[in-house]
């Protein structure tokens, strides 16, 4: 691939006090390239346009411009944070390309990797992880659309996620548009479409967006595309007349409560059958309603901040098979009890922890965010209270680890008092009352106890 | 305690490329740079399918002189393809060249299941052999129909006539019409569609077409190309993205060696 940007040099831009160091080129498209700069010492991200691209979307730099305004939605997205135009002197080393113009982002962090290797099942990653990384995409969503863009263009090849913390970055976002504008060169990826947008009934749009979110979503959580199942397989050649018919014509999601012609084959579609059945009734009944009635009616599609919390919601009872040590969620009351997905013997029911704001499973790994101790917080993995321990040497007692903040006071039973600073833990035994910065937790009578 | 070992479902997405090599391609540094643009292309090939876990990328090559043989004869994943160079020498077996490609896309040996295979032409001349015949032999099967069958002319001796025919009709263009005389913007320059044969009248144009043809085209087979209103979704098997500039294009960089 030639480089439209001279590498290894440094170019001047208009509006740029110090020159941008050029680095190596990162990868590139029918759109134009992305170069590895530094800017002051401070390495960011530049995209620059084939002026052929610039042609065919008018309204890139308008959409830039207003993205650049308004900011990022959260520190999620590789957002845009100045357009770049060569001055004269870069103009005339640029030749042909000079005549475009290009954007300043954040680099991707290096642990980040693309989401198709994991669904392609290259990346080791917990289940855990995958749930918070599905709700960092809900969250980002979320606030993108609270500021009044959409997106447009979800699709695997636009999610980056860090394996060992779930943490996730949102890329390409050179299609995100101010709601309700018709303008843009995108309608989506096949796969990922909203079915009116496929069909040519409506342009990309936020109601779009919550179906190619909950596409995204589900591939995150089952490894497996919603619509492919029976009629995928009756489709000998899936070129555009057959993804046409699969997930705009006749669109039938593989779990479908209501009509079972396009169930999952279970030799070639083993993905979604093992993982589909990890998660409990308000998770999936979320991909029911969008992939269900909403595929016709988008005020059906679940919303942003329904995935929030069910998400939340779902990570809050994660515990481990005391037999294999496998991830388990807590699923819906079944016959005989629990068993574990993997080795399939008995999980022993496992105590919570009532808060003031739901409830959470005490289990090693589990955390105690903000939102758990006051309802009026919206839910938000990004400032955890504490995090329940094991013990070191004590099989089976578990303790709270203060994750940050100020020191927690205490407030045992017997009314002695005693402070835990963060790094600290302290047992989930005896009554006790916690004051932590974000409000008071109650241990003790406020423990569920199967 | 990890994610289940599962992995997204894969279809297999067959790359045929099938390169000239008669006598012609001696000249001018023909095939020592068909070579290496198909050798320089693999890795872009091999990352686009790492981005497109729903496509399991197969490559195999034909080549034809005075006769047509397999260069890759097994279906070979993109990253495990080491491209050992096809040498120049005789006339142009290109029927026979499409006949070997019409008995692999026959079923079997082709999967029930499959992307949409991806055909290469690659040439500098005029068919010796009965074209005719291997093209009838090879549209006669429903995967070649297909197939994204695209076609790269060298220089100016290709015999742009047959590769039209072996391409199809041009979806987006009547008949005898001249690409943008019917007063809307041409999607392309004046003369280029990715459903016309390719003219690569240097060894940079070639390059960029097989880099093309092997990323933007196989990703565009395997899904993950992004839908562009007005875009170019009619008629074929998949939607073709846009042709990369060559020297038509003001980018294009003047090179020394012209064919």
């Amino acid at each position: 691939m030639s480089s439209l940007l001279p590498t290894d040099t440094a170019l001047t831009f208009e509006g740029l006090a110090a020159p941008l160091r050029v680095g190596r080129c990162l990868g590139g498209g029918s759109q134009g390239q992305v170069f590895a700069v530094e800017l002051e010492g401070e390495p960011l991200a530049l995209k620059w346009y084939l002026p052929a691209f610039l042609a065919r979307d008018p309204g890139l730099r308008t959409r830039l411009e207003e993205s650049i305004r308004r900011g990022a939605p959260n520190e999620d997205f590789l957002w845009p944070l100045a357009l770049l135009h060569p001055d004269d002197a870069s103009r005339a080393r640029l030749g042909a390309a000079g005549r475009g113009f290009g954007y300043l982002m954040p680099l991707r962090p290096p642990a980040c990797v693309g989401a198709a290797e994991h669904a392609a099942g290259r990346i080791a990653i917990s289940l855990r992880n995958v749930l918070r990384a599905a709700f960092f995409l809900a969250a980002g969503f979320h606030d993108l659309h609270s500021l009044g863009f959409c997106y447009k263009d979800v699709s695997l090849g636009n999610l980056f996620l860090d394996p060992a913390s779930g943490g996730i970055r949102i890329g390409d976002n050179d299609n995100v548009d101010v709601i309700g504008s018709t303008g843009g060169a995108v309608l989506g990826t096949w796969g990922f479409m909203a079915p009116e947008v496929a069909l040519g009934q409506a342009r990309p749009d936020v109601a779009s967006d919550l179906f190619s979110l909950a596409a995204l979503q589900f591939q995150l959580l089952t490894r497996h595309d919603p619509f492919r199942g029976a009629l995928e397989l009756a489709i000998p050649c899936l070129d555009l007349p057959g993804r046409r018919r699969l997930y705009a014509e006749d669109p039938v999601f593989v779990f479908d409560p209501r009509d079972a012609r396009n169930r999952p084959d279970p030799h070639e579609h083993v993905a979604a059958l093992i993982t589909w059945p990890l998660y409990p009734r308000s998770l999936q009944r979320l991909f029911e309603e969008t992939f269900g009635p909403g595929l016709r009616d988008p005020s059906r599609r679940t919303l942003t901040g329904q995935w929030k919390q069910a998400l939340a919601a779902v990570l809050d009872h994660l515990r481990l098979c005391p037999h294999c040590g496998e991830e388990n969620l807590e699923l819906d009351p079944a016959p005989g009890g629990a068993r574990c997905w993997r080795c399939r013997r008995p999980l022993p029911p496992a105590p919570q922890l009532v808060l003031a704001n739901g409830r959470v499973t005490i289990a090693e790994g589990n955390r105690i965010e903000a939102h758990h101790l006051d309802p009026l917080r919206a839910e938000d993995l990004r400032r955890p209270v504490a995090e329940v321990v094991a013990h070191p040497s004590r099989p089976g007692l578990f303790g709270l680890r203060h994750l940050g903040g100020p020191a927690w006071r205490v407030e045992r039973a017997d009314g002695r008092r005693f402070d835990v600073l963060p790094g600290e833990s302290c047992s989930l035994g005896r009554a006790a009352l916690v004051h932590t910065g974000a409000g008071p937790l109650r241990i003790g009578d406020h423990l569920l106890r199967p | 305690m990890p994610f289940p070992d599962v992995r997204l479902a894969s279809r297999p997405l067959h790359f045929f490329y099938i390169c000239d090599c008669s006598g012609s391609m001696q000249a001018e540094g023909r095939m020592p740079s068909l070579n290496q643009a198909i050798r320089q292309s693999l890795p872009g090939m091999a990352e686009v399918a790492r981005q497109n876990p729903e496509a399991r990328v197969l490559v195999r090559a034909v080549s034809f002189a005075d006769r047509a043989g397999w260069h890759i004869a097994t279906p070979t994943p993109v990253e495990q393809v080491r491209w050992t160079d096809l040498q120049a020498g005789g006339v142009t077996a290109m029927g026979e060249a499409l006949e070997l490609v019409a008995a692999e896309l026959r079923s079997p040996p082709m999967e029930a299941r499959a992307l949409p295979p991806v055909l290469v032409l690659i040439s500098d001349g005029q068919p010796t052999d009965d074209f005719d015949a291997g093209l009838h032999a090879l549209m006669r099967e429903p995967w070649a129909r297909r197939a994204v069958r695209l076609a790269i002319a060298i220089g100016h001796d290709a015999d742009t006539d047959v590769l039209q025919q072996f391409i199809g009709e041009d979806p987006g263009l009547p008949a005898g019409e001249v690409p943008g005389a019917s007063g809307q913007m041409p999607r392309h320059p004046v003369g280029r569609s990715p459903r016309r044969p390719l003219p690569a009248s240097n060894a940079t144009t070639l390059a960029r077409y097989l880099q093309w043809a092997s990323t933007a085209v196989v990703g565009a087979a395997s899904t993950s190309a992004s839908r562009l209103g007005g875009g170019d979704d009619g008629g074929g098997p998949v939607p073709l993205p846009d042709l990369p500039p060559t020297e038509l294009d003001p980018l294009e960089d003047p090179d020394p060696i012209k064919w």
